[in-house]
């Protein structure tokens, strides 16, 4: 534990002097090796900083929690591969969850570059840990092109949308498809998205069809759908990393959003200092130039 | 861990730090990947199009299920690349038009019944003292911050006196949610990076140890 104190010591000392460097040679690239540091190090050792669970991500959490066991949820995949990092710990979490109260799990995605095989390979990967079978526990309908007649057109039949799912079955020939044909059978909807396409979620499938939504996107798209919380439109909301962290804690599955918010918290301090010192710097650099004046 | 699993892993970590490298400066291995990326994701997409579209949802249910009808949203789409020609470029303003037409039907429903009523209702909050203080602050708070912010965003009269007031409170306002977007902006970006490092520790670097262990 002493090693551990004195490392983060040192990695404190050395963000600063990578600081120093920064301002004395006016090259980013002393940030960025800092930033470096500050995130490799706790990735390399693991650091639990304590995190408090927001309320919007307890409140996503007890309205799945208050389903009736066996509820159908449609949970979306709407997300590029590129924000992997934020988004998939929130449908891992939400898989956790569902699978655990044996809900029928629906997912399908609006995102054509990597939407329908990461929903395929995280959904798979889960059903295999909780023993669920594909066709009567949970089933991918895959990708759609043209994101609004998908969402509208759901609402009279998923099946005139989608005739066959991921892999090209049938959904007649799906047992699990048999008792859902439009939202009317679904019983909450669960949104990951890394886009605005929760927007179309909310003004489309919420506003006219009256399904609750849940959502949990990154971080940059949060503040845009805080809006929608207070309203009462939507209901709950995870906010990129600190909400998938905070929604993997609440299901009792510790993963790597967990284990990244030690290094997410280090980076913020630091660049909390780097605005202080900058700021102090700048201003004894212009008492110094009204004196010289 | 099979050949295949541990070859995708390598080429998604020489990929990762190819493009890291740009943080040091342009090189050759950055241009390298961003010509692959660009390149590969265009290819992905023209197939999945045709796969997921073309295919799917206007070929195949013609051909097995006699739904002639779907000839003509298919010609409105050939006629888009009318636009390529010099002489026949008006032609794709007919599938524009439909497209213009439409969009706008379906949306001027839902962004009305599901944004702006809503939005305008939850802002429209009682500054009564029936209630607790904690609730009628925060009330207080959202009712003279959206009005001050309209008040910036009017432009019929100069910002002067006390519409010039009003609109510095909404700058304020604005400011504040710019800032809060700001700390949530560099929290994705953290994440981002924080994903990548993990992939470089636990599956790059422990599929090395994996092979020698």
């Amino acid at each position: 534990m002493s090693w551990l104190v004195l490392a983060y010591v040192v990695l404190i000392l050395s963000g600063f002097a990578l600081l120093y460097m920064t301002f004395k040679t006016n090259d980013r690239r002393f940030i960025y090796i800092a930033v470096a540091f500050y995130v490799i190090f706790p990735v390399l050792i693991t650091l639990n900083l304590p995190t408090e669970i927001s309320p919007e991500a307890r409140q996503l959490y007890d309205a799945v929690e208050g389903l009736p066991d066996s509820s159908t949820v449609m949970l979306t995949f709407d997300y590029y591969p590129s924000t992997l990092a934020e988004t998939e710990p929130m449908s891992r979490a939400a898989l956790n969850q569902l699978f655990r109260k044996d809900c029928k799990v629906l997912t399908m995605t609006t995102i054509p570059l990597g939407g329908p095989s990461i929903a395929e390979r995280v959904t798979r990967e889960m059903a295999r840990k909780y023993g669920k079978t594909y066709g009567v526990d949970f089933v991918n309908l895959g990708y759609k092109a043209n994101y609004v007649a998908v969402l509208k057109g759901m609402g009279s039949s998923i099946e005139t949308i989608y005739p066959t799912d991921n892999s090209g079955t049938p959904l007649e020939q799906i047992p699990m498809m048999k008792h859902i044909k439009n939202y009317g059978d679904i019983d909450f909807i669960f949104v990951v998205a890394d886009n605005g396409i929760l927007d179309y979620w909310m003004s489309i499938v919420n506003a006219q069809y009256r399904i609750r939504v849940g959502a949990g996107v990154t971080a940059v798209m949060a503040p845009k759908f805080f809006a929608y919380l207070s309203s009462g439109q939507m209901t709950g909301l995870l906010g990129g990393m600190k909400g998938a962290g905070d929604y993997e804690k609440l299901v009792n599955h510790p993963g790597t959003a967990s284990k990244g918010m030690a290094a997410q918290s280090l980076v913020h301090l630091f660049i909390i200092m780097s605005v202080i010192v900058g700021n102090v710097i700048f201003f004894i650099d212009k008492r110094k130039r009204r004196k010289r004046a | 861990m099979n050949v295949i699993e541990f070859l995708q892993i390598w080429i998604a970590a020489f990929f990762t730090l190819a493009l890291f490298s740009f943080l040091y400066k342009d090189n050759p291995f950055y241009k390298f990947a961003e010509h692959i990326f660009a390149g590969l994701s265009a290819g992905y997409y023209i197939g999945l199009v045709w796969h997921a579209v073309i295919q799917q949802q206007m070929i195949d249910p013609m051909v097995n299920n006699g739904k002639w009808w779907l000839i003509f949203p298919g010609l409105l789409g050939v006629l888009m690349f009318s636009r390529f020609t010099k002489n026949y470029h008006w032609i794709s303003r007919i599938s524009l038009a439909f497209v213009m037409g439409n969009t706008a039907g379906i949306f001027l429903l839902s962004e009305l019944h599901g944004k702006v009523l809503p939005q305008i209702q939850s802002t429209m909050l009682s500054l009564s003292f029936n209630q607790s203080f904690g609730a009628w602050l925060l009330a207080l708070v959202v009712v003279i911050g959206v009005i001050t912010t309209l008040i910036f965003f009017y432009f019929s009269k100069e910002h002067k006196g006390v519409l010039g007031g009003t609109a510095r409170v909404g700058i304020w306002f604005i400011m504040i949610s710019f800032g809060a977007h700001f700390g949530y902006t560099v929290m994705a970006r953290i994440s981002l990076l924080i994903g990548r490092v993990q992939f470089l520790i636990s599956d790059w670097i422990g599929s090395v140890i994996r092979l020698f262990s």
